[in-house]
């Protein structure tokens, strides 16, 4: 499984506005929707769902990262983008810090192995110092989607 | 001339040859304590200075004040992060270790010196404790970088084991007196040192810190002396009500010094060159105090007692007050906090007590508690760097920033101005200020490069080895710290989302559509008890086919409160 298979190019943001998890989540998702990878109208549907998981506990899992995630019956595939934010999300993360980068994903409720599968490869990538410390320093879409083709082929 | 007037020109000279002497430190890696000591032999009555010295009161005098600016000092820049770290295996080294210490090294000096038991043991105690100044001089100024939980442990153990030491020095000493009986009133006279001691330095820390910002002084340099008053109050408070004073302007110290403060850089570096000034007066007088003809008559005895003490007593204390409480330390690690075992001030200013009481037999406790100190000070002093590379402990050494930007505020102000040493392997090396990705609220003062200070502009290139100075807005120093972190900092765990223990097991399926096999009600706090069968520990792991809890959070009752959850496909890791 390659990231930029399932990375929606056109949905990455550099420079989140939004500095509150919810607002964050809506930024994303409202960009994936911009991007054509979920329907307006499904909108409110996909962030109450990441919502409701968050309630479970929060994805912000240290060190300046948060991978909000949650399957919905309105996708059709492994949809996820990833935001880059310079002024800092709370997101109510483990160690409390602020959160810098987020990797959304939101899957079809009939692929549990794939998505679990997404979040095991987000995972892996996000233990790459490298992988994290070029993130952001990334200025640009073009800078995220060429290191997202550097992770995918080993040469990071 | 006076005698205020000799003692001003003598004492000018001591401190000035003793600054001067610290260059051998630098050179020869010498422990500076050691440095100080022979200055004072030297100058003294056997000497070539021949400065005739004996009052044991006067030594004792300025030997406690001395230790009181050297831990205010210490407690002034331990960091809140080193305490979190290391309280808790200092907390049992500085009281389970001191008494293994001192019963071991006890009993060998009363049959190496033929003396009683409870002379022994009183010996012992005199030299139970590792000494603050020696540990920080040893771990700070000579730039050894030990793993910062190890750092941690031994620089909280040495600020926090004199008050046991005394303890037991002031007890053994009533009791040969005939003062107290072994039993309750010792264990109260150890509760008193210990409690008052803990709560004067902590009640006045706080006090002083919201002095501090509220007093609004016009004179900067006042601050600095009302945090030294404050600490020398919380010492003068703990002894007035029968607690350990050291205890007390120790914990006095990291209150005040982990607080946001008003003038805080001022007061830190008028406080680290007190307490450098008070290291030279102390071991130069206590050097004084002593005579080397003496010193060599008991060398023998001496040199065993501290064999034993080195490489019995701590070892053993040591590993008493580690093992058993599941610190995990390693064997190396164990290793190095043995080797640690420095003794300083404290043991000699002690060893004046038995002096000043008049117990029989207290010049020859004195000169052999000198020679230990000595001799554990030179060996271990002058060897922990090669012996923590030696167990392979030693860290990369950071090179010191050759320039320190501050901004006095004279009153509380929000924002910081911070400093980074770009590595070669650091992403920003070669790139040009207008290329870095900064947070917002962020900006690059100046750089500093080798002799050059460079004021920044967009087509600036950042160059590995340059210290970058930034101004940051609050809140904001977390995210710059992560563009400016080393690589070497890998992510070891596997990454884990939060989970509430108290969600339920119904939940957890129908986000991640699997089966866990328990019942949909459950909550996940009664599916790890269940699985594990047992109460749960931090750190647990139920793994539940493709996904794996690991326990986080455990209340006093057992109950979990939060699990982090891994996700563990075929070929992860």
């Amino acid at each position: 499984m390659k990231l930029s298979d399932f990375v929606v190019r056109d949905a990455i943001i550099v420079g989140l506005k939004a500095t509150t998890k919810e607002a964050a989540i809506r930024e994303i998702v409202q960009s994936l929707r911009d991007a054509g990878s979920i329907a307006a109208e499904d909108v409110e549907s996909v962030i109450r769902h990441i919502l409701s998981r968050e309630e479970l506990g929060s994805t912000g899992i240290g060190q300046g990262v948060a991978v909000p995630h949650t399957r919905h019956p309105k996708v059709n595939a492994l949809v996820c983008t990833i935001a880059l934010s310079k002024q800092g999300v709370d997101f109510a993360a483990l160690d409390n810090e602020p959160v810098d980068i987020l990797f959304l994903l939101v899957s079809p409720p009939n692929m549990p192995g794939e998505h679990l599968r997404a979040l095991e490869k987000i995972s892996t990538q996000l233990k790459n110092q490298r992988f994290v410390s070029f993130l952001r320093q990334a200025k640009d879409r073009q800078d995220v989607i060429e290191l997202l083709e550097e992770a995918d082929s080993g040469t990071l | 001339m006076f005698l205020i007037d000799r003692i001003i020109l003598i004492g000018s000279i001591l401190v000035l040859l003793g600054i001067v002497s610290s260059k051998l430190s630098t050179r020869f890696g010498l422990p500076v304590l050691v440095i100080f000591l022979g200055l004072g032999m030297l100058a003294g009555s056997e000497g070539l200075g021949g400065i005739p010295f004996d009052d044991a009161a006067v030594a004792h005098g300025v030997g406690t004040l001395a230790l009181a600016v050297i831990l205010l000092d210490g407690g002034l820049s331990t960091s809140w992060e080193s305490i979190r770290l290391g309280w808790r295996p200092a907390l049992v080294l500085s009281t389970l270790g001191v008494l293994v210490t001192a019963v071991v090294t006890g009993y060998a000096a009363a049959v190496v010196l033929g003396l009683s038991l409870e002379q022994g043991l009183l010996l012992g105690s005199i030299v139970g404790s590792t000494d603050a100044a020696a540990v920080f001089a040893a771990l700070r100024s000579r730039g050894v970088r030990l793993p910062r939980r190890l750092n941690a442990t031994l620089e909280m153990e040495s600020g926090s084991n004199d008050p046991m030491a005394i303890f037991l020095t002031v007890g053994l000493m009533e009791l040969i007196g005939g003062r107290v009986g072994l039993g309750p009133s010792l264990l109260g006279l150890f509760v008193n040192q210990m409690v008052v001691g803990a709560v004067a330095g902590l009640v006045v820390g706080l006090g002083a810190v919201g002095l501090i910002n509220r007093i609004n002084l016009e004179v900067a340099g006042l601050y600095p002396g009302l945090v030294g008053a404050s600490g020398l109050l919380a010492y003068g408070v703990a002894a007035a009500l029968g607690g350990s004073g050291f205890l007390a302007i120790y914990l006095a110290g990291i209150v005040m010094g982990n607080r946001p403060m008003v003038y805080r850089g001022g007061v830190l570096r008028f406080h680290d060159a007190w307490a450098w000034l008070a290291q030279i007066v102390m071991f130069v007088t206590l050097g004084l105090l002593s005579f080397p003809s003496r010193l060599w008559a008991v060398a023998g005895q001496g040199l065993l007692l501290a064999g034993v003490l080195v490489l019995v007593a701590r070892p053993l204390a040591v590993v008493v007050s580690l093992v058993p409480f599941g610190f995990g330390f390693g064997v190396r690690e164990l290793g190095l906090l043995s080797w640690v075992g420095l003794k300083g001030a404290v043991p000699i200013t002690l060893a004046t007590f038995p002096r000043l009481a008049g117990l029989e037999g207290a010049d020859g406790i004195f000169d052999v508690v000198f020679f230990v100190v000595l001799v554990s000070a030179l060996i271990q002093g002058w060897t922990i760097p090669a012996v923590a590379r030696w167990l392979g402990l030693e860290r990369a050494a950071e090179s010191a920033p050759p320039v320190e930007l501050e901004i006095h505020a004279l009153r509380p102000v929000d924002g910081e101005v911070v400093g980074y040493t770009v590595s070669a392997r650091s992403r920003l090396a070669g790139r040009l200020v207008r290329h870095l990705v900064l947070p917002d609220g962020a900006v690059i003062a100046l750089i500093a490069r080798g002799q050059e200070v460079i004021p920044p502009h967009g087509g600036t290139r950042i160059l590995a080895g340059d210290h970058v100075i930034l101004v940051v807005r609050p809140g904001v120093k977390p995210l710059v710290d992560r563009v400016f972190a080393e690589e070497a900092e890998a992510w070891t765990e596997p990454v884990e989302f939060g989970l509430r223990a108290s969600a339920r097991v119904g939940e957890l399926e129908d986000c991640y559509g699997v089966e866990l096999g328990a019942d949909r009600s459950w909550t996940l706090d009664e599916l790890v008890r269940a699985r594990l069968g047992r109460r749960p520990r931090l750190g647990d792991r139920v793994v539940l086919g493709p996904l794996e809890l690991r326990v986080r959070a455990v209340d006093g009752a057992g109950v979990v409160e939060r699990v982090g959850l891994v996700v563990r496909l075929a070929g992860g890791d």
